[in-house]
This record gives structure tokens, C-alpha cells and sequence, in this order.
């Protein structure tokens, strides 16, 4: 297998230097500003983007979103200064998938990049998928990378594989609360506790969108993975 | 290994450069931003501009997380100040001291921590030398 390629975007040359020498295992090219590292992203089709937070010129967000326009499909972390993690918090919603907190150890800094081209290369074997518990996975996956309607069709499949087995209704009730339909994710919650009245994810769903503050807050995607946020 | 170094003078910048060329996880604390650029084009470790004393400086550097904190700033008193932070508050498993005035050794009596006077290691090894001859 190929080494994944990763392009570094930060100004400070000591955490180049840094990350270079930790992601040994990986091909790695460094930007020191935004406008360099966006010249090297349209040139060239990398797997994993570490963007700092602070950039001279253009910002990190600024490149965030100019990457993402580029292909939607970037995978970006994002390098975070102490006091604006909560800003990196921010950034995530415009689609980084990660962040790590200045400063860093090399063993961090491997953790996060392995744990996301795991996933990514999860992705890359949809094409694998063929029992009930490999979609609803999947769709799983989809969902903590914010891809709604491609969870949907997963799910779909899923459902069409094992009709009897609650854990796909009760991730169907969720995607529709992310599209505020509230009512029709109830459905879905009762599709789920009808096939298996003991399904807990689906009862608490269900108690959660019935109560009067209601709130998404304490989602249950059920099944040992929970959601990671 | 996760090493804080406070002081980012001669002492201080050599050991950054060497210890994050062996590979450990530096970072250096200074006040000063020109002495942060003490430190050798190649150094990978992080760089801190803060007053060391101020505990928000030393949650930036996540001193906590540190196997050892070594502590070289040209100050005895701020030196013995963040030594009994790093030991009493974060109980850093090693920490490691520059001692300027040797009269003031006697401060890390009580703690646990290694302290090294520059002035008596000098007089030591000349005295030694001197005999020998």
C-alpha cells in the first residue's frame, strides 16, 4: 500500500519540523502560509490536511473553508493554540475533522492521523459491504462524518438485509431529527421498539423527543459505538 | 518523554536543541521573544512566550502532562518559585534546577528535586585541576 500523502500548512518552522519528523511513516509536504498550502492542495490530491489555526494573510478558517470548496471531501485537522479550542470546536462544524491542542506529543499526533485514515480507508471499502451489521456500521461512520443522506441509503440496505432488527429504524429516527422532523423520527423510534419492544436506544429516543424540552442533546445511537463528539 | 524547559538562555536553548534532536517532546518557556530565537533552525519542540510564574503560562505549555521540568531561568527566586509548582502542585516525577547564588542551594533541601549550582561546579573542577598539577 502507498504511504499516505499529508500536507502541513503552519507558519512555525519548529512544528513543521515537528510534525515531519513524527509523521515519518507517511509522505509529508509543508506550507508555511495559506496561500502556499492552497496552491499545493489544487495542485495536488492529498488524503490528510493539518492546518494551524493561526495563519499570516489568510487565516486557518479561511483556508478551511477554501479547501472544502476545492473538494468537499478534504480531510482537514486543525492545530490549535491554547485558549482557542473552543474556536477549533467551531471549525469541526465547518467540516475539520479533528483538532489537536499545541502543544502536542508525537504519540498524539500519530494517534489522531491513524484513527482517521483508518476511517477513511472504512470508507473506501463500501463497496465491500454485505451483512446488516457492515451497513448499519457504515452508516454509523456517515454520521459522525456528517454525511446525512449517504447514512440514509446505508441504512436502506441495511433494513432491506434484516427487516426484524430495530438498530437501523432507531438511526433512521435520528438522521430525521437532524432534519427537524421530529415526528416522523418518532415513527421510526416506534418502527424500532415494535420489532423489539426491549430496545433500550429506541425507547429513550422516543422518551427524549416526547418530553417537553425537547432537545437532541443525549442522542442513543445504540450498539457498543457510541457517537464520538 | 515530555520535557518543559523554563529559560530559554544558553543553558536552556542547547538542552531544547539537543533533547528534541534525540527525539523527546520539548517545549520551552521564555518571557522574552528574542530569546526564543536562541534556539537552532531544527528544533521541532514547541516554543511558549510567557512569565513562567503566572500558572496560565504553565497550563499552556500543559505542564502537567510533563516527565521532567527543567528549570534554568537567571533568577533564583523565580527558579524556586516554579520548582515547588512543578513538584507540590503537579508532583512532576523530575525536576531539574539551575541554582545561581550557591548560598541559596539550601532552598531545595526540603523538596525533591535536583539542583545543580553552576559556581560550585566550576570551583570544584578548578580546585581539582589545580591540585592535580
Amino acid at each position: 500500500m502507498s504511504k499516505e500523502n499529508i500536507l502541513v500548512i503552519d507558519d512555525e518552522k519548529n512544528i513543521r519540523n515537528n510534525l515531519t519528523k513524527c509523521l515519518t511513516d507517511y509522505e509529508v509536504e509543508t506550507a508555511v502560509n495559506g496561500e502556499e498550502g492552497l496552491k499545493k492542495f489544487r495542485e495536488k490530491e492529498y488524503d490528510l490536511v493539518l492546518l494551524d489555526m493561526k495563519l499570516p494573510g489568510i487565516g486557518g478558517i479561511d483556508v478551511l473553508a477554501e479547501i472544502k470548496e476545492v473538494d468537499p471531501g478534504a480531510i482537514v485537522i486543525m492545530i490549535t493554540g491554547y485558549g482557542s479550542v473552543e474556536t477549533a470546536v467551531k471549525t469541526m462544524k465547518l467540516g475539520a475533522v479533528d483538532y489537536l491542542s499545541k502543544p502536542f506529543t508525537c504519540d498524539e499526533i500519530l494517534e489522531v492521523v491513524e484513527s482517521v485514515v483508518k476511517r477513511k480507508q472504512a470508507e473506501m471499502s463500501e463497496d465491500e459491504l454485505s451483512t446488516y451489521d457492515e451497513f448499519v456500521d457504515y452508516a454509523k461512520n456517515c454520521i459522525v462524518d456528517r454525511q446525512f443522506s449517504k447514512a440514509l441509503k446505508y441504512l436502506q440496505k441495511a433494513v432491506s438485509l434484516d427487516t426484524s432488527n430495530p438498530e437501523a429504524f432507531n438511526l433512521m429516527g435520528i438522521l430525521l431529527e437532524m432534519e427537524n422532523d421530529v415526528l416522523e423520527a418518532q415513527k421510526k423510534y416506534r418502527a424500532a421498539l415494535s420489532l423489539d419492544p426491549t430496545y433500550k436506544p429506541a425507547q429513550e429516543n422516543l422518551d427524549r423527543t416526547t418530553q417537553r424540552d425537547y432537545s437532541k442533546e443525549g442522542m442513543n445511537f445504540g450498539g457498543k459505538q457510541n457517537k464520538k463528539d | 518523554m515530555y520535557v518543559v524547559i523554563i529559560g530559554c538562555g544558553r543553558a536552556g536553548s542547547s538542552l531544547a536543541n539537543l533533547l528534541s534532536q534525540q527525539g523527546s517532546d520539548v517545549v520551552v518557556i521564555d518571557k522574552e521573544p528574542e530569546a526564543l530565537q536562541e534556539l537552532a533552525p531544527e528544533y521541532s519542540g514547541f516554543k511558549v512566550k510567557g512569565d513562567a510564574t503566572e500558572i496560565e503560562v504553565l497550563k499552556e505549555a500543559k505542564l502537567d502532562k510533563a516527565d521532567v521540568v527543567v528549570i534554568t531561568t537567571d533568577n533564583d527566586n523565580v527558579n524556586a518559585m516554579i520548582a515547588q509548582i512543578a513538584k507540590n502542585l503537579y508532583a512532576i516525577p523530575q525536576v531539574l534546577v539551575r541554582v545561581i547564588d550557591p548560598a541559596k542551594e539550601i532552598i531545595y533541601n526540603d523538596l525533591d528535586v535536583y539542583s545543580i549550582s553552576t559556581t560550585n561546579l566550576l570551583v570544584d573542577k578548578f580546585s581539582r585541576q589545580i591540585k592535580n598539577n
